[in-house]
């Protein structure tokens, strides 16, 4: 497994290059020369000319591109452009709002969806499971923006039952500032998780263990955990840990309309300004993230099926 | 078939069930329960804040933030109009000399900075400002290696700054000892200006946020960090920063005795605004400033009293004013006021005059300007919220001419079209697509739309390029682009800051969009420039303006209206364009807002 993991981890070189030449690609063909934003309307040539040359930008493309995969190794972005605050700590702060929003949002997520995964599952084809799909299938075709507009609008203002934005940094007013983006990322969620679980499971219950171990007169709720669940972890797992970068990098929309000041919305911002360091940075980290996210779930899956061996 | 646990679902469902109520009961039980005082001002910024050092404050939000903080030689009458300069931390306004091109200052004795750790000589407590800090923040603001977008107010205008600037520029560090010959502490409290040539807009400059007055042990201390402090000898002193999301302001302890002012305008006292003069400033305890970035949650924030004054979106607008733009009854009975006044700004259109097919021919020009509807353009881009234009100068402004007419401006079909038939294009034909550039939000998109249907009424084609803000701005100042849509807020109140953007010296990527060139205009804008108010100055202007109308490098859009919406509880809010350091005289009425 030490090798594997090892070799997976030199995987992320090229990886991680190809990311860094689609950003800096990207940024040189349509990002536009942050110059002029920076300085305003009343800058002059010779103003231009001395930030151009004081952030390098006046230096051939591939030093440029040399000094960002430096900062990729040394994950040492420097400075924001709009704001001129360093980047990682610029990081270090939005990490803890975006997993305050994140976490319990999507572990109460995973246990409801995998138990209305089972519910509906062992109610396949009645009217609950009917209903349930119905009910999925609605949740997942309205966008999330037309919950956030709704809930705003009807819990925060007409109820009064939570903060309509902003965000508190102690405990527990912290829990008050994500309760409502919380929920709307639950129920969002509910509908693309819970088909997918349903269909995960009843996958599992047309297998021939499962006839086998009814007829050997095991109960159901032991078929059930002891067998249909373990069996189906594989599917659940690929969907839980391909999410956990997200927990990290926020949530862009939920964000920007709450006013909590995660890395979704450092990330908004700085598409918004051009905001190329930030960008970089965000983008970079992402990248690692889902690297290691799916390096995760390769060695959860020898957990929890003895069948996987990574090799 | 069945798959089967019967039972344990439902109580998974149950528990979870249990668990969301009881956070939603939590998120409901726990609104506010700190202890907080009522005298705090509650402000909403829709944007990001860029930080608070002044001489990066090139953005309406991070200029009004860090004059909370800093203050500057010079500041605005608060009440009276026109705007009317009054000394700040300068003890009077400045003595001119006989060639108006020196000018003395007697700073306020007394005023000290916050109380800072910075100040480790003093164990932290804030020390006395004085000229040596005048001619450090100057020359800060000139410093190459700070690249402070604020520059612009003093470049080319004291006597050997420029030159102080181009010694300093390839040096590891900037020596600020160096003597600058228009710029000298005479004493501890005087300070002393010369010019290169005269200017009737100097002492504005001294208003602004980027000449604000820092200290230079913070600047030192903090280093790159200062960006993110507040270290000035203003009302209020900063306790919270996050510009993501929420920053607090709250009295500073040490500050100065200024009062509230005690006349204003004719109908000030009717008003209400003097009822608070000679009252100490500033008058609120605390400013909590929520960064909200979209308009439904700041809309409704304001709708529950969370904000104590805000703008209105575009999508509340009809359901707030009525269609004879009176508040809508539902909102005055809340007690919300509405004011309304005009903001200092022009909406344009912007000829490249650098193009060969554009700037060759003016008639093409005239045609296009007048065959854009703008009453209708306003009522659909600004809910009617705003007065077309004539010419550059906005109401409210010197040289700014209620009769004005300009023929370009008047909607008319017929007349564009043999207009379009002496630029050598009849009904368009023989004319390539113009290049109309655009940003790419949904907004401007919608905007290019309604152009490209106006110019398709006399014919012209436009092909619409949409780009990212910095890419927009990289065409434009790369004189890359046709025709494209901007905007103009005064720097300061005269006309003077409108006209630049026509004088030839400034072309792209000078603030010259338009690459206007006319040798005459270049001539009566110099003159102009160093007259001081009055009617000569009046009839300069004119002239200029009329200049613009016939070359036509812009066509005039609209002056905006602000709409703002008061709760019953705020009071003394005067709209001003250019006070940046207003909060301190808001006051919450704290029996009202029980």
């Amino acid at each position: 497994m030490f090798i594997y993991i090892i070799r997976k981890l030199l995987n992320t070189i090229p990886v991680l290059f190809g990311v860094a030449v689609i950003v800096f690609v990207l940024f040189n063909l349509v990002g536009g020369d942050p110059t002029y934003q920076m300085l305003g309307r009343h800058a002059t040539a010779s103003q231009i000319s001395e930030l151009r040359h004081e952030y390098g930008f006046d230096q051939p493309k591939y030093i440029q591109f040399t000094q960002y995969l430096k900062q990729i190794v040394t994950f040492d972005y420097g400075r924001s452009y709009a704001t001129k605050q360093p980047i990682n700590g610029m990081i270090m702060d939005g990490i803890g709002p975006s997993l305050s929003l994140m976490i319990p949002a999507f572990f109460i997520t995973t246990i409801l969806s995998v138990a209305i995964g089972l519910w509906v599952a062992y109610y396949r084809g009645k009217l609950v499971d009917k209903v349930v799909v119905i009910f999925c299938v609605f949740g997942m075709s309205l966008p999330m923006l037309a919950y956030i507009l709704f809930g705003q609008y009807y819990f925060a203002y007409k109820l009064g039952w939570f903060p309509i934005s902003g965000f508190e940094t102690t405990w527990p007013e912290r829990f008050q500032s994500v309760a409502l983006p919380m929920i709307i990322f639950i129920i969002v969620s509910l509908g693309y998780d819970v088909r997918f679980y349903r269909t995960a499971i009843l996958e599992e219950c047309n297998q021939d263990y499962v006839r086998t171990a009814r007829a050997k007169g095991l109960s159901e709720p032991r078929v059930f955990f002891k067998h249909v669940l373990k069996n189906s972890m594989v599917p659940i797992l690929t969907n839980v840990v391909v999410q956990i970068p997200l927990l990290i990098l926020g949530a862009f929309l939920l964000e920007s309309f709450f006013g909590i000041p995660g890395l979704g919305s450092i990330t908004i911002d700085a598409v918004h300004n051009s905001d190329f360091p930030v960008i970089k940075a965000m983008t970079t980290l992402d990248a690692m993230l889902f690297i290691l996210g799916n390096l995760a779930t390769d060695i959860l899956y020898t957990l929890v099926d003895p069948r996987v061996s990574l090799k | 078939m069945m798959c089967g646990l019967r039972g344990i679902p439902a109580i998974s469902v149950r528990i979870i069930g249990v668990a969301l109520l009881v956070s939603i009961g939590i998120a409901g039980c726990t609104s506010k329960s700190k202890n907080e005082s009522l005298n705090v001002l509650h402000i909403v910024a829709d944007e990001k804040l860029k930080g608070l050092d002044p001489i990066y404050t090139n953005d309406l939000y991070s200029g009004i933030q860090s004059s909370q903080a800093y203050e500057t030689l010079l500041q605005y009458h608060y009440l009276k109009r026109p705007y009317e300069l009054v000394p700040s931390l300068a003890q009077t306004l400045p003595t001119v000399s006989r060639d108006g091109l020196t000018y003395t200052f007697s700073l306020k004795k007394g005023v000290l900075f916050q109380d800072d750790p910075s100040f480790k000589l003093n164990e932290g407590k804030g020390r006395e400002m004085t000229a040596e800090d005048v001619v450090y923040s100057f020359k800060r603001l000139a410093d190459p290696k700070l690249s402070a977008p604020g520059w612009w107010v003093l470049d080319g205008k004291i006597v050997g700054l420029n030159a102080w600037r181009e010694s300093v520029s390839n040096t590891v560090k900037t020596d600020y000892s160096i003597p600058v010959e228009g710029l000298k502490a005479l004493d501890r409290y005087t300070i002393q200006l010369k010019l290169l040539r005269k200017s009737a807009q100097f002492l504005y400059s001294l208003a602004m946020p980027f000449t604000g007055i820092v200290p230079r042990e913070a600047v030192e201390f903090y280093d790159r960090e200062f960006i993110n402090h507040a270290v000035g000898t203003g009302p209020f002193r900063l306790s919270e920063y996050n510009p993501n999301s929420r920053i607090v302001w709250d009295r500073n302890p040490t500050y100065r005795k200024e009062l509230y002012p005690s006349e204003g305008d004719s109908d000030d006292q009717a008003l209400g605004y003097l009822e608070d003069a000679g009252k100490p400033l500033p008058m609120s305890d605390r400013i909590v400033v929520q960064v909200i970035t979209e308009k439904q949650p700041m809309w409704l924030n304001f709708l529950a009293g969370k904000l104590d004054f805000a703008g209105i979106p575009k999508d509340n607008f009809t359901s707030a004013i009525t269609p004879k733009k009176e508040l809508s009854p539902e909102l005055a009975a809340k007690g919300i006021r509405l004011l309304k006044s005009a903001a200092l700004d022009v909406t344009h259109g912007t000829f490249n005059l650098s193009d060969p097919l554009i700037g060759k021919n003016k008639f093409l020009r005239q045609a296009i300007s007048m065959a854009f509807d703008e009453a209708t353009f306003i009522d659909l881009f600004f809910n009617g919220r705003a007065i077309p234009a004539q010419g550059p100068i906005p109401p409210g402004v010197d040289g700014y001419d209620a009769e004005l007419e300009n023929p370009y401006r008047k909607f008319n079909l017929v007349k564009a079209k043999e207009l379009l038939v002496k630029a050598g294009y009849p009904e368009g034909e023989g004319l390539p697509p113009l290049e109309y550039a655009t940003i790419s939000d949904s907004s401007a998109r919608q905007q290019s739309e309604y152009f490209q249907k106006m110019m398709a009424g006399i014919g012209i084609s436009l092909t619409v390029n949409s780009y990212s803000w910095p890419q927009f701005q990289e065409v434009i100042k790369n004189k890359k682009a046709q025709l494209w849509e901007y905007a103009w807020s005064l720097d300061y109140p005269d006309a003077e800051n409108m006209f630049q953007l026509f004088y030839s010296k400034n072309v792209s990527p000078g603030s010259n969009d338009a690459n206007y060139i006319n040798p005459a205009f270049d001539r009566l804008y110099e003159k102009s420039s160093v007259l001081p108010a009055g009617p000569e100055r009046t009839k300069t202007y004119g002239q200029m303006v009329k200049m613009l109308v016939e070359d036509c490098p812009w066509i005039f859009g609209a002056h905006r209206m602000s709409f703002v919406l008061i709760q019953p509880w705020l009071k003394n809010y005067k709209p001003n364009d250019f006070d940046h350091a207003r909060y301190k005289y808001y006051r919450i009425d704290t029996a009202l807002k029980k």
